[in-house]
């Protein structure tokens, strides 16, 4: 999927403007120059920690504002192996992918019933849902500590994978029942009247149209874990189950004593491509994401 | 192939009664036409048969089979959707295929039945299509042949024109017409569009709040209309209405509205002579009011005047609206050669034959 330019939404010009877009026009330079001026502080420090991942220490330290001399190929090397990149890179994939599968299964099951069926009792649940979203993760930090101490789930992966589906439903729940709503309750009858069966319509019908809004949900939460840093600081205490948010901590720690800073440049270079990648990837998925939330959530 | 009866059926939506005792036989092969205003009852009616609704009392029977209980998969119904209802991730294809793969039908016969049922809707070129690149007329014949394919005992049909231009809808009409003759199966169809229910229907079921008021072929329904709602709501424009007495004098009996009197000529005064000196509904179509002018022969005439309102000129006719003396409004087609300007006042020759007198109190017809 490509990100084409004249599918994203562009912002609805004023007439005047949008009848000459050749034309100067003084507020729109201005705008044009403040947006510049934004891209610029947004994009130099990616851009600076990217071309300092390949500059030995010494040239950090000497030229800090410099281009590399040669490619520093051996930083990512280091970063990678010796600093263990690669084992928080895997942690972090054995975490946020179950979990993912977990949440998205779940919570796609849970809107569909939640908004399709009137029961007794069915606000009640979706309002509890709610709640969950109210609830700081702060607040609930101590009390989830014992609750996964006591189950024997402390560093452990399916202890935080857990903890981060339980986290991650309330929103989900939420989005996607907003999402089934808005499919036409036709679709249902017509695969009933078909000789579909209640699954056989979630899994044939309705869950194929809800993709839009999986796929949504599905890139909200991966940021969402892959970012994530306070709960695996709580219940991960083990330097062998670190995920990558605490390997980077870790790691910049680690400069007071030992001074490395090419490979740490490396590996934060590193741990941005999957984010960077998903934002590229699914821009506009991002964009509309966030409008059907808005809209119809 | 299938008869359909429906036993004092009732559906409440807690305090609404949305179908009030129904009670209908839809014979094998029939074409019924369900018609009636928004909120009447048609749709439920359907969807009750269809059991996407649960009916509150009574019962439905397909063939000899009672079905109250029976789900809709298994009802040996196919039905066609206002919306469509295609599933907008399957190839046109997949969406006429998806009923017979859940039944788990052999590949082979599948593949011939779409075939034959896209070849008999003209729709071969479209089965690798996606539901988003048809047009409405496209999508209208995918959603019948996803029921054709099926080959149920009968099909339903829930408004599947509504949604198409005027002029696709009168083609499709025609084609649903065929069709029927084709497949020779029971259809139901709802629709709150007279002319459709007059052109295809073998029988018309009429409905208003909830109660069958009326059900006939099409030809009599419009000659004799049960009541005042029947009589208004078939036909267009709808019949006129005036409240009026049946006077006799002098041996000979006249309607009086108020704003004219009108004769009834002997041979309509024996069924009427009964409620003489009684206040009626007395009703009139427009096309039974001609300009007396270009009044046709062999008819019932009797003859009024009134001040002609506005005129609509059509083509191949012109309708009148006038004014009574009591300042009611009516209206009559006449013939396009008729000249007459707004204020004019104009003779007209009234066509007795087909005038109808109902019961002022329960507004249903007397003769």
């Amino acid at each position: 999927m490509t990100i084409n330019s004249a599918e994203l939404p562009t912002p609805k010009m004023s007439a005047s403007s949008a009848g000459k877009p050749t034309g100067f026009s003084l507020p729109r330079m201005l705008l044009n120059i403040v947006l510049a001026f934004w891209a610029a502080l947004v994009v130099f420090p990616m851009l600076w920690l990217l071309y300092t991942s390949f500059k030995t220490d010494k040239e950090i330290f000497f030229s800090p504002w410099s281009l590399p001399a040669a490619l520093q190929w051996d930083n990512y090397v280091r970063g990678w192996v010796d600093a263990h990149i690669g084992d928080y890179f895997l942690n972090s994939f054995i975490v946020v992918l179950p979990s993912l599968a977990l949440i998205l299964g779940l919570s796609a099951m849970t809107a569909y019933v939640l908004a399709r069926f009137p029961f007794p009792g069915n606000r009640i649940i979706f309002y509890g849902f709610m709640a969950g979203m109210l609830f700081p993760v702060f607040l609930a930090l101590i009390p989830l500590f014992f609750l996964v101490k006591d189950l024997g789930m402390l560093n452990s992966f399916p202890g935080l994978i857990l903890v981060y589906t339980a986290y991650s439903l309330p929103f989900s729940v939420f989005f996607l029942t907003g999402f089934f709503k808005t499919l036409p309750s036709e679709l249902h009858e017509a695969a009933i009247i078909d000789g579909a069966n209640q699954f056989q319509v979630f899994f044939r019908v309705m869950l194929p149209l809800a993709q839009p809004g999986l796929l949504s949900i599905g890139i909200f939460n991966f940021l969402g874990m892959w970012n994530q840093y306070l709960l695996p600081l709580v219940l991960m205490s083990d330097a062998k189950h670190y995920v990558l948010t605490q390997g980077l901590a870790y790691m910049l720690h680690q400069q007071y004593y030992q001074n490395d800073w090419s490979a740490l440049f490396a590996a934060v270079s590193m741990i941005m491509i999957p984010t960077l990648l998903v934002y590229s990837i699914f821009q506009s998925q991002i964009q509309k994401g966030i409008t059907v939330g808005a809209l119809k959530g | 192939m299938s008869s359909v009866t429906f036993e004092h059926v009732y559906k409440r939506f807690g305090d609404v009664v949305a179908v009030n005792d129904l009670s209908i036989e839809v014979e094998d092969k029939e074409f019924l036409v369900f018609v009636g205003p928004s909120g009447c009852g048609k749709t439920t009616s359907l969807r009750l048969l269809a059991g996407l609704e649960e009916i509150s009392d009574g019962q439905i029977l397909i063939g000899d089979r009672i079905v109250n209980d029976v789900p809709p998969k298994d009802r040996d119904i196919a039905m066609v959707f206002q919306s469509y209802a295609l599933y907008p991730h399957m190839s046109v294809y997949d969406n006429m295929a998806f009923g017979l793969k859940l039944r788990k039908t052999p590949k082979s016969q599948i593949d011939e039945r779409v075939k034959v049922a896209a070849g008999l809707l003209g729709i071969e070129q479209l089965l690798d299509r996606k539901p988003k690149q048809l047009s409405g007329g496209q999508r209208q014949r995918v959603a019948v042949g996803r029921a054709i394919v099926r080959e149920p005992a009968v099909f339903l049909f829930d408004e599947p024109l509504s949604n198409l231009d005027a002029k696709l809808r009168v083609e499709t009409r025609a084609n649903i017409s065929k069709l029927h003759k084709r497949l020779a199966t029971t259809f139901i169809y709802v629709t709150h569009d007279q002319v459709e229910a007059m052109t295809m229907a073998s029988r018309i079921a009429v409905m208003k709040d909830g109660i069958l008021q009326q059900i006939d072929s099409p030809q009599d329904l419009y000659d004799n209309p049960a009541n005042v709602f029947v009589g208004g709501f078939i036909g267009s424009p709808s019949m006129n209405f005036f409240d009026a007495t049946l006077v006799e004098s002098d041996g000979k009996l006249e309607i009086n509205t108020g704003g004219f009197r009108l004769e009834v000529p002997a041979e309509k005064a024996k069924e009427w002579r009964a409620f003489a000196g009684k206040p009626v509904i007395f009703g009139i179509r427009p096309e039974d009011i001609h300009a007396k002018q270009f009044a046709p022969p062999n008819i019932l005439e009797s003859d009024m005047d009134a001040k002609v309102d506005v005129t609509e000129l059509m083509g191949n006719e012109i309708f009148l609206y006038l004014m009574s003396k009591d300042n009611k409004q009516f209206i009559a087609r006449v013939d396009p050669r008729v000249r007459v300007s707004n204020d004019d006042k104009i003779d007209l020759a009234v066509n007795m034959a087909n005038a109808h007198i109902f019961d002022p109190k329960t507004e249903t017809s007397l003769a």
